[in-house]
């Protein structure tokens, strides 16, 4: 179990504290410049008066010849990040001149121990408690060790040395402190911001940001695809004209405020955007950013593309409106037998009541079928067995059912060198019953109705009708879930419009591939391509008896066929 | 001996700073369109501090300090470098081309390492024997070693990029090869005035100590340019590949 969100966010901080901290390159650049320009100075000061003793002469000579020199090669040091050479070098070669000072200018002790307190300083902002206190201790031991080399009536006086060593000890703590918050606070911030950015980068939803005058400040890759536009081309733009947001009919208009933060609604508002032709619904929410006085600094809007939601609605709505007509045409049918039969009436009208009751019945439970194995695909709960179908006798049979049933008279043309198919074969003929079905559905009109069977390097199954046909736009979306060509094709024709859907899906669980040709008024053709098994097809019973209607039975509701 | 010496310092003085308005002029003229150029302000730092240090020191010359042969063949030995870098400079202010290309590497340019040698040696040996007799080192004359070491540096990192630049074009620019060896000629010319000092015969007024006290951060500056721009670090006017962007600026 995850622990909550506020332990992982302290556990990250624990973390951040453990890590090595980063300098501050821009102090570490200024301090070597500082130091070059220092180093430059006091050695020229020095250069100023035509008479000086050996110890300021050596002083000088020094501080101009090892001094200006160590400065430089720490300045350049400098322009790698982290150089321990700026970093270290820089603050021990300051104490190591201000040593020089104090034991070749005595008088200067008190101003060299100042200066010790800046090194120190700047140490424990840029490396650390650690190297600063080091340095802190080298500095006192090394004031202590000057005052024994000068003459005894130049000495500093001791206060000097422990207020300079209280001193150094409370600047080390602080400003390590200071520093460690500051890393810690930067770091987190650096993390956050990480962390948004990825959430932003590959969020669905599109997150725009406006200033409070409404004008566009930024977006995220999502944003650019619900808007079509690259960002560069949205920041800048003023809100209305970048999201063009409708409710209604009417444009939203941002010009005093953002609308939608007055809407009120907590998951968002549907609106659309594009024409009228081509309409993007959208569900949009906007939350304001404010400063410290309660004023919007930003707006944050979030878009949400609800197109395939909006679709999925209309796909139930159209599929309940279907199947409701379809299951009431059969059971108004059987009412009206059944309430014959309650009358006394010959025995003909009797057997022909019986009969048509017992055919809806069966209609009926072709739907309901159907549907079911509709849900268990949409479920993923129908499981191929992919096995060497031996085509000609399923075929032969799926035709002579199909020819029964419909009473519609079926070509079959099978090739003569037909290999074994790759496919399950209560799948296939599945597919085959839905293909039949629909030719003879939408060749109202008559017409031959053919299935053909072509091998080669692929197994191919070929229904063709001579019926109302499809053009390109249809064709496209005739294998989608409760689609039909025309929305009046379900009165005209009646069925669910998810039998080419079951075909696809199960062509494609058994790794074939299924496309339609078609031209309006032309009829249309179905292709089913399978793989050609690698083992020989086994010899199958032509007559199965009770058998087959078992076999049928649980192919109709998604049960395996265990015989197989 | 010591007039000759003086023309010679005033001449480049007078190129140096002539050079200084020069840059000036060129970086008020493309400073809206390219930003700033540290490039072209250290060049600007560089030419105001060493002009007026040979303007000075030629000035004394003339009023009367005793000028060495030291200091006549250091002037000498860096005259053809620096006026011919300069002349290429004044040909590109007035619209040409400001360079040469060598191609390949003539006797003349191969024979410079072994004559610099020679040269460097022959310049010790004159310096031991200026200092025979012993010779006072103090604060006046650190800032002339310092600049010896700077720009020595300076001609390193010059020399490493004109080396850069033979290799891939298979040819020497002649204005980088001019200003590669003017900076070392300089450093000499700041080390004989170091030990021309240190033995008595110079002796360093207030001016000269001002003015090389300024040249050294203003020497650094342009080291650090210079570096910068050479590993890579730094982009100034001149952008393109490291080596072919300062060959282009010099």
């Amino acid at each position: 179990m995850f622990p909550p969100a506020r332990s992982g966010l302290t556990r990250c901080v624990v973390a951040n504290r453990r890590r090595r901290r980063t300098p501050d390159v821009v102090a570490v650049t200024v301090a070597a410049w500082l130091r070059v320009g220092i180093a430059i100075t006091a050695a020229a000061v020095g250069a100023a008066p035509h008479v000086l003793t050996t110890r300021q002469t050596a002083l000088f000579v020094l501080l101009g010849l090892v001094w200006v020199p160590w400065t430089v090669v720490v300045l350049f040091a400098a322009e790698r990040s982290g150089s321990q050479w700026a970093l270290l070098g820089g603050p021990i070669g300051d104490v190591v001149a201000l040593f020089a000072v104090e034991v070749l200018t005595p008088s200067a002790t008190v101003a060299m121990v100042a200066a010790s307190l800046v090194v120190v300083a700047f140490a424990a902002y840029t490396v650390g408690r650690a190297f600063a206190g080091g340095l802190a201790a080298a500095s006192i031991t090394m004031a202590v060790v000057a005052q024994a080399l000068v003459p005894s009536s130049a000495r500093a006086d001791t206060g000097v040395l422990v207020s300079f060593a209280f001193a150094a000890l409370a600047i080390v703590l602080l400003l390590d402190r200071t520093s460690a918050v500051q890393f810690r606070t930067s770091a987190d911030a650096a993390r956050l911001r990480g962390t948004a950015d990825a959430v932003l980068t590959h969020i669905a939803d599109s997150v725009i940001v406006t200033d409070a005058d409404g004008v566009v400040v930024g977006c995220n890759p999502a944003s650019e695809r619900l808007l079509g536009r690259p960002a560069r081309e949205l920041v800048g733009l003023p809100c209305a004209t970048a999201l063009g947001l409708r409710h209604d009919d009417r444009v939203l208009d941002c010009s005093r405020g953002c609308v939608l933060l007055g809407a009120g609604a907590e998951l968002g508002e549907d609106v659309w955007r594009g024409d009228r032709e081509r309409r993007q619904p959208v569900l949009a929410s906007a939350t304001a950013v404010f400063d410290d006085d309660g004023r919007v600094l930003e707006v944050v809007h979030s878009l949400r593309d609800i197109t395939r939601l909006k679709e999925a609605e209309e796909a139930k709505t159209l599929f309940l409106a279907t199947a409701s007509h379809e299951l009431k045409t059969p059971l108004t049918v059987i009412r009206g037998f059944v309430e014959l039969l309650r009358d006394e009436i010959d025995v003909d009208a009797r057997a022909l009541a019986l009969e048509t009751v017992h055919r809806r019945t069966i209609e009926l439970g072709g739907i309901i079928d159907r549907l079911l194995l509709s849900s268990r695909i949409e479920a993923g709960r129908v499981e191929l067995l992919v096995t060497t179908v031996a085509v000609l006798p399923l075929v032969e049979e799926r035709v002579i059912a199909m020819a029964s049933t419909t009473g519609r008279e079926i070509r079959l043309d099978v090739a003569p060198d037909v290999a074994g198919a790759a496919g399950d074969p209560a799948a296939l003929a599945t597919v085959l019953d839905h293909l039949i079905e629909n030719a003879v559905k939408y060749s109202p009109d008559g017409g031959a109705i053919e299935v053909t069977v072509a091998g080669g390097s692929a197994v191919t199954f070929t229904v063709t009708d001579q019926g109302i046909g499809m053009d390109a736009e249809q064709l496209a979306h005739c294998f989608e879930k409760f689609w039909q060509a025309e929305s009046s094709d379900v009165r005209r024709f009646g069925g669910t419009g998810i039998g080419l859907y079951i075909v696809r899906s199960l062509v494609n669980g058994m790794g074939g591939r299924v496309w339609a040709t078609s031209r309006p008024g032309s009829g249309t053709s179905v292709h089913v391509e399978l793989a050609v098994a690698a083992s020989e097809p086994p010899e199958v019973e032509r007559e199965r008896g009770e058998a087959t209607m078992i076999r049928e039975f649980m192919r109709q509701i998604g049960v395996p066929d265990g015989s197989e | 001996m010591r007039l000759v010496v003086a023309v010679a310092n005033l001449t480049l003085g007078f190129v140096y700073c002539s050079y200084g308005v020069m840059t000036i002029l060129d970086l008020k003229h493309g400073w809206r369109a390219n930003g700033l150029s540290h490039f072209g302000l250290a060049w600007i730092a560089m030419a105001f501090t060493c002009g007026p240090h040979h303007l000075e020191h030629g000035i004394h010359l003339a009023l009367g300090r005793t000028g060495g042969p030291l200091d006549l063949t250091a002037v000498l030995v860096g005259a053809p470098a620096g006026i011919g870098w300069f002349l290429l400079r004044v040909e590109a202010v007035a619209g040409g081309r400001g360079d040469r290309f060598v191609s390949g590497t003539p006797r003349w340019v191969a024979a410079l390492p072994a004559v610099s040698v020679v040269y460097l040696v022959a310049l010790v040996g004159a310096a031991a024997f200026v200092l025979r007799n012993g010779g006072t080192f103090g604060p006046r004359v650190v800032p002339n070693v310092l600049l010896l070491g700077l720009y020595g540096l300076i001609g390193y990192y010059l020399l490493r990029t004109q080396l850069h630049n033979r290799a891939r074009l298979d040819g020497w620019s002649m204005s980088g090869l001019a200003l590669t060896f003017v900076f070392p000629t300089c450093g000499v010319m700041h080390a004989v005035f170091a030990l021309y000092a240190s033995s008595g015969r110079y002796v360093v007024d207030g001016h000269g100590l001002v003015i090389d006290w300024l040249a050294v951060p203003a020497a650094v500056y342009f080291l650090w340019v210079v570096r910068g721009l050479y590993v890579g670090g730094r982009s100034d006017w001149n952008r393109g590949a490291v080596g072919v962007r300062l060959a282009s600026a010099v």
